[in-house]
């Protein structure tokens, strides 16, 4: 056997290796293409943060959660059996081109900007991050219901958590997979936190 | 690069054996309808057919399928493990049913695994990739035990026909009526040697918590404990039993002059029902997503 040949053997021999070591090995949850939109997921809110923001069901209404990820949590709007609406709240950190349509709109529910998305969805986006929505399901919703359900989300929480991530971002970097998280504790609005403690304090 | 949730949706089949047996037992959870397209589903989800949002949906709704830690493929990829390994027992099984007679391969009938041990793990398996998937695709929905339990609940009243199959192919037509109250009893006969036997334990054991076959058998024994308290409300509910499941089924597969076990034997080995309504399940839930977040 050649001299060259027994190099090139070697070679490819080790090359194939590696190209196995990145297929087969764990490496691939630190490879591009594990989150949406490649984002890292400290970037991007955990869903339990927004759970405690949805409404509060009406009498005869359960509301009931039904997803939870990063950036996301989903529930129905229930009246027995029958499925009224979806209800979401979702951080556009991951889906930029959500807001653009925010653009052009005049309507505004509590100063934050609505816009319609065919005859059964309307949706708002709050502090130009969090987006929150209603789909009327089944038989549907009129838009008026649809605006009151949007306006019954904790606004003003939302709002407030955009400031309280940018302090929390040095939350650990890496998260498990969805599933096998434990529930992260929300991160508390500092901005509510703050002049409490100045009411607590004596005064000097 | 494997094919999104909504490409396998639009791929699966409209009129086949599978098919037929959910329609059959469908109609004891209020029909079965088989949706096999994704532009069905998100204009059902989204309450319109405007082809601009349903573009935005379906490229959403990909993006969303395509990232690994959202888990809406890995739910498939367990899917697919079970359905296999279904596919692999069953057709065993089946063919050591028709070899019994033929004096020569007669052996092959010692070979075969059809013992109710090995049934109850495999819907042990089943169960367990039941949850996970759950998990995998929803997350863990809400901030208490209770709403947690909740969403499981909506979940299986969603999925009533997907529930009523599993029941009733894999509990009640093998294992007899009282299967749900004798499952524990008999997963906890089995040992992890059994477990191993299972074509789809090497494929799901990565996803399973815990180390160790033991380990993951507990897991499977308390998924088991967790379904099946449910599982009995759910056949009250219903009133399902093995013969009501039989006599629906025969009306779209036409009459059956086997026993129940053999029934379950060749649905195993010919229908992919776990997997069907699992990617319809997986696909919804996506769409639901995908809508609300455009």
């Amino acid at each position: 056997m050649s001299r060259a040949l027994r190099w090139g053997l070697g070679l490819l021999l080790v090359a194939g290796l590696l190209l196995g070591a990145f297929l087969f090995l764990p490496f691939r949850d630190w490879l591009p293409g594990g989150t949406v939109g490649d984002i890292a997921k400290r970037e991007v809110v955990n869903g339990t943060a927004f759970n405690r923001l949805f409404p509060k069901p009406e009498m005869g209404e359960q509301l009931v959660f039904t997803q939870e990820k990063r950036g996301f949590s989903e529930a129905r709007l229930k009246r027995g059996d029958e499925v009224l609406a979806l209800l979401a709240i979702s951080d556009t950190t991951t889906a930029p081109a959500a807001r653009s349509k925010y653009a052009g709109s005049t309507a505004v529910i509590q100063g934050w900007p609505l816009v319609e998305q065919g005859p059964q969805a309307s949706g708002l986006l709050v502090a130009d991050r969090f987006q929150v929505k209603v789909i009327g399901q089944g038989s549907g919703l009129d838009a008026e219901r649809r605006h009151e359900l949007l306006g019954a989300f904790d606004l003003k929480g939302l709002a407030a958590l955009k400031p309280a991530l940018k302090a929390g971002s040095d939350r650990p970097a890496r998260a498990l997979p969805p599933g096998r998280q434990a529930p992260v504790n929300a991160p508390l609005p500092k901005a509510e936190r703050s002049p409490k403690s100045a009411v607590l304090e004596p005064a000097a | 690069m494997s094919p999104t949730v909504l490409n396998r949706l639009d791929h699966l089949p409209r009129r086949n054996l599978t098919v037929l047996a959910l329609t059959g037992i469908g109609t004891l959870a209020g029909g079965f309808h088989n949706t096999t397209s994704s532009k069905e589903l998100i204009a059902d989800v989204l309450g319109s057919e405007d082809p601009e949002l349903m573009v935005q949906v379906r490229d959403r709704a990909d993006e969303l399928s395509k990232a690994r830690h959202e888990g809406y493929g890995r739910a498939l990829s367990l899917y697919d493990a079970v359905n296999r390994s279904q596919h692999a027992t069953g057709g065993l099984r089946f063919l050591a049913n028709v070899t019994s007679g033929l004096p020569l391969i007669k052996r092959l009938s010692a070979l075969t695994p059809a013992t109710d041990t090995l049934q109850a793990v495999d819907l042990g398996l089943k169960v367990a990739a039941e949850m996970l998937a759950f998990t995998q695709v929803n997350g863990l929905p809400g901030d208490s035990f209770g709403a947690f339990a909740a969403a499981l609940a909506d979940y299986g009243q969603q999925e009533r026909v997907r529930m009523t199959a599993l029941i009733c192919f894999d509990a009640l037509l093998p294992l007899g009526d009282q299967a749900l109250e004798r499952l524990d009893g008999l997963l906890g006969a089995a040992g992890s040697h059994d477990l191993r036997e299972m074509p789809a334990y090497p494929l799901m054991a990565g996803l399973i918590p815990g180390h160790g076959d033991d380990a993951h058998m507990n897991f499977i024994r308390s998924s088991v404990g967790t379904w099946s308290g449910w599982a009995q409300g759910f056949v009250g509910q219903l009133g399902l039993t093995g013969q009501k499941a039989v006599q629906a089924l025969e009306q779209t597969i036409g009459p059956w002059q086997g026993g129940f076990e053999q029934l379950a034997v060749f649905l195993d080995a010919f229908t992919d029902t776990y997997y069907h309504t699992g990617v319809q399940a997986v696909a919804r839930r996506l769409v639901e997503r995908a809508a609300a977040e455009i």
